[in-house]
């Protein structure tokens, strides 16, 4: 793992930025270009346990999202059919994105690691509120000057998640 | 509650439910008396505690349970708060120990429930303090269901095989499928939902109607066909019930590595028990009362505990399941299926949790609770199974559409709410009965 310049660290922390405010105008289908097609998006369980146990869940144990490229482009497309209930009328959200750190993977990788904290508040409806809190980590990968996303870990601090359901991107 | 206020929560033979019944802390009350401190729950699958000292914990009810695995293989359910003060002993989910200290005061249980430390037990107490009598709370009746770990409060409660009553047929239609049983991929989904518990068992008990509109999106992205009007809802009696398309809830939908395989089985099955088989396995869903429901599909199979908190507020608790014997590729896309479309962020399940909330927020108001919700689809057209699929199987049944299992389902609900003990439904169900 290597520092990278300030130059790439300001250019990875825009991308980022830019990817949380097409989630939060809606901009789904542009938000799903910007992952690899071997992309795996994933958000483990997390569990209540005694100090020193794992918390979090692995690749085969469960997860709140464990998706492809295939099924993330379901999850998109079901946002425009105007019958994802969940999401009609649409959640209002607000992305915050802080303590970012850029690791380059190795001098010659096209592919830099990702580690940040991620707060997402959502709102419904009326009185519907959520707080989703958590860390990030991404595989980023050059493709054609631009960044993609290859691959996606997001931990939320919940053990027991306190909203009515998922129907929003992290 | 007066007798009379029970009547009329449930009217019509289960075509009307009173509103009241989602909202009312009376009703709430009497519910967690005479239904979760009375019927068999479900606790969890006993892959969950593979070891001795394993546990992990649940509810039934409200109530706060440990479900423990002790050296001789045992499984105890113990009521997870300390003698003492009320303390909660154990406060993770799952883990192996032998021992549950308490945070408060120091007061130790064994994974049998029994008093085994007590802090200043001569400076204190002077040793005369009653330990014998003051392990943590058992829970009296537990049995191991062919893997499915069921609890019950109640001594006079039937055994759980009486208790499931006609639905054990089915249920071991989707439990002894292949040898080697059933497992529960590693990890619980926890989360809460704004809505009564019994908006979401009444869904998975009968509901297919829900099904083309709720989750409508699915077969717009072309996840599945349209659905047909071919399926079956069974009433098997005790509040029971489970339906679906005909040829496997899901039988619609894009095929997954996991699809070819149960066919197979299902041939197998089919073979032996009579063609209704290919028309009802997998089971599709299903509730058994009042809050374990279940989902087998060509795709995955799920088991889930809607744990009321209040008459507002579930807390869900689901696994995904599979047989042991399968090939590790298979039991991945089941895995990956289930988290795909059920679960919280599933593309089916979101629209649930969105439902049962608002049905229990828009039911609060004064004059909302005067209008009885109507479930009377298919009232009148039921018939037995075995005339529709033959093989002496027992129930009754409906259409695809037919609302017949949740009249079944508050039918049995008010039969307990009005009820002071299972001995005055054992005299009730005599005299009816006879009376036939």
């Amino acid at each position: 793992m290597n520092a990278v310049s300030s130059e790439l660290l300001r250019e990875v922390e825009q991308f980022l930025f830019h990817e949380a405010r097409l989630l939060d105008e809606r901009r789904f289908e542009e938000w799903l270009e910007l992952f690899t097609e071997d992309t795996h998006y994933w958000m483990p369980i997390v569990s209540t346990r005694e100090r020193g146990n794992r918390e979090v869940a692995t690749e085969s144990e469960l997860a709140y999202f464990d998706d492809t490229k295939e099924t993330l482009r379901y999850r998109v497309k079901r946002l425009y059919t105007g019958l994802a209930w969940a999401e009609e009328p649409p959640s209002r959200t607000c992305r915050f994105l802080s303590n970012i750190q850029v690791e380059q993977n190795s001098d010659a990788s096209l592919e830099l690691s990702t580690r940040c904290n991620l707060m997402v508040y959502r709102t419904r409806l009326e009185t519907d509120r959520d707080l989703f809190i958590g860390t990030r980590e991404d595989v980023l990968r050059r493709v054609n000057d631009t960044w993609q996303v290859a691959r996606r870990s997001i931990t939320l601090t919940e053990s027991v998640l306190d909203a009515n359901n998922l129907s929003i991107f992290f | 509650m007066e007798l009379a206020a029970i009547e009329d929560l449930v009217r019509e033979g289960g075509a009307r439910v009173s509103r009241r019944a989602f909202v009312d802390n009376d009703v709430y009350e009497l519910e967690l008396a005479r239904v979760f401190a009375r019927c068999w729950l479900y606790l969890g699958h006993d892959s969950q505690l593979r070891e001795p000292g394993d546990y992990f914990t649940a509810y039934m009810g409200e109530d706060p349970i440990i479900v423990t695995r002790g050296d001789d293989g045992v499984i105890s359910a113990l009521l997870n708060s300390c003698q003492h003060r009320g303390m909660r002993v154990c406060r993770s989910d799952s883990g192996n120990s032998r021992y549950f200290r308490c945070p408060y005061h120091g007061w130790s249980y064994n994974e049998n429930g029994k008093l085994v430390g007590i802090p200043r037990l001569k400076t204190g107490y002077f040793d005369e303090l009653d330990r014998e009598n003051l392990g943590l709370v058992r829970v009296p009746r537990i049995t191991n269901y062919k893997g499915m770990i069921w609890a019950n409060w109640d001594p006079e409660a039937p055994t759980f095989e009486e208790y499931l009553g006609g639905m054990k047929v089915y249920l071991d239609l989707m439990l002894d499928r292949i040898p080697g049983g059933l497992e529960a991929v590693e990890g619980v989904h926890k989360w809460t939902i704004d809505g009564n518990w019994k908006f979401a068992a009444d869904n998975f008990v009968g509901d297919m109607y829900h099904v083309p509109v709720t989750h409508g999106s699915a077969h717009s992205i072309g996840l599945r066909q349209a659905w047909s009007d071919l399926g079956y809802q069974i009433n098997p009696g005790n509040g029971h019930g489970f339906g679906g398309e005909y040829g496997g809830l899901s039988a619609a939908e894009n095929e997954t590595s996991y699809t070819p395989y149960i066919k197979q089985i299902r041939a197998h099955l089919a073979e032996q028990n009579g063609d209704y088989i290919n028309k009802i396995v997998p089971l599709g869903h299903m509730t058994i009362f009042p809050n374990f429901s279940a989902l087998d599909t060509l795709r995955f199979r799920t088991f889930r505990v809607w744990n009321p908190v209040g008459p507002e507020k579930m807390q869900v608790h689901a696994w995904a399941i599979f047989d042991k014997a399968l090939p590790d590729e298979i039991k991945q896309s089941i895995r990956q299926q289930y988290i795909f479309t059920f679960g919280p962020s599933g593309v089916f399940e979101q629209e649930d949790g969105e439902n049962w909330s608002q049905s229990t927020r828009s039911t609060r108001g004064w004059i909302a609770r005067q209008y009885d919700l109507n479930y009377s689809m298919g009232a009148g057209h039921e018939e037995p199974v075995e005339k529709v699929l033959g093989s002496n199987l027992p129930g009754q049944m409906g259409g695809i559409w037919s609302e017949i299992n949740q009249r079944g389902f508050y039918l049995r609900w008010q039969q307990l709410l009005k009820a002071d003990s299972w001995n005055t439904i054992r005299e009730e169900e005599k005299a009816l009965g006879a009376d036939k």
